[in-house]
């Protein structure tokens, strides 16, 4: 069967515990007498499809689940990983300064050419800062990374993360492909359907 | 939802005639055409689960038609609970109800239940 897409990235999500990698807690409207049973078992990944520059990209996006609670996150976890989203409370000092040590552990573990972004959550609580944004600037530019403040429950600049980050690995992937293969003149055209209005980033969540 | 007396008009050379959506928030599936219809008896647990059933009770039902994807990628939005007994569950990847369907880890193969989702374009 041929392919529907162009692109497949597979993106990790990184951080402390509740930091709004994922806001679960916002989806459900959990009444007293039932519980779902997705909420029980819990989400391992997403696929979403997005498109830059008329391609089709699929992102398949893989949450911790939890294991950063112990520091398990390991090279199997990290496998095959093309973007990282490195993802801080503003509100939690700690989880800022997590940040440093979450990055040796990516050092240790994922390809060296991994692609990673900034992000510091929760912005909307700007009442509880306790992270400038400059400090967030500032980190990103020690480590050569782009950065972000985004709000998963306000939705902003959720979409325009993921979208930035995408197109970070479109291009780096596309760079390569040209060094090893020059192109040889004319291009494919492809009609490819606009992406949907009501826009699945734009939701209370990361993933 | 769509409804089981609706469900042969959905079938056009035994795949999906339009998109399939979340019932709920109307997140984007699947494009048309992209599944299979394949009937096949399954017990699906219910999106709501009762509180007071006992701890390893889970309140099911037989569900019948389905879509189903050889390629997991072939999904435009989706979400995948975690394993239990080699399948997964499949979930809307925007408000995150489901179970909509199930991936069988042995097979990879993805099964969208036709009575959890609606079917329109847009």
């Amino acid at each position: 069967m041929a392919k529907t897409y162009d692109y497949l990235f597979k993106l990790l999500l990184i951080g402390d515990s509740g930091v709004g990698k994922t806001c679960i807690l916002f989806r459900f409207s959990e009444d007293a007498f039932n519980t779902t049973f997705i909420s029980t078992i819990g989400i391992d990944f997403k696929i979403r499809t997005i498109e830059l520059d008329n391609k089709k990209i699929k992102l398949q996006i893989w949450d911790t689940a939890g294991q950063e609670r112990f520091r398990t996150i390991t090279t199997a976890y990290y496998r095959g990983a093309m973007g990282i989203m490195l993802v801080y409370d503003i509100t939690l000092e700690k989880s800022f300064e997590n940040i440093k040590n979450w990055i040796r552990n990516i050092e240790e573990n994922a390809a060296a050419d991994v692609e990673k972004m900034l992000l510091g959550n929760k912005c909307e609580l700007n009442d509880k800062r306790q992270v400038s944004k400059e400090r967030g600037e500032q980190l990103a530019i020690e480590y050569g990374i782009k950065f972000m403040e985004t709000s998963a429950k306000a939705s902003i600049n959720v979409e325009e993360a993921f979208l930035t980050l995408a197109s970070d690995i479109k291009a780096k992937t596309e760079k390569r492909m040209e060094a090893n293969n020059p192109p040889k003149g004319g291009h494919q055209l492809k009609l490819t359907e606009s992406r949907t209005k009501d826009s699945w980033l734009s939701r209370c969540s990361l993933l | 939802m769509t409804e089981v007396a609706n469900i042969e008009q959905q079938i056009v050379n035994n795949k999906n005639k339009t998109n399939v959506r979340c019932q709920f928030c109307n997140s984007l599936m699947l494009k048309a055409q992209e599944g299979s219809y394949c009937q096949q008896e399954i017990d699906v647990p219910l999106m709501m689960q009762k509180q007071d059933r006992g701890a390893d009770a889970l309140n099911t039902e037989t569900l019948s038609h389905f879509w189903m994807i050889a390629d997991m990628m072939t999904f435009e939005n989706i979400g995948f609970s975690h394993t239990v007994d080699g399948r997964k569950f499949l979930v809307c990847a925007d408000c995150e109800r489901g179970p909509v369907g199930y991936h069988e880890i042995s097979s990879k193969r993805c099964y969208l239940a036709l009575e959890r989702v609606v079917h329109k374009d847009d």
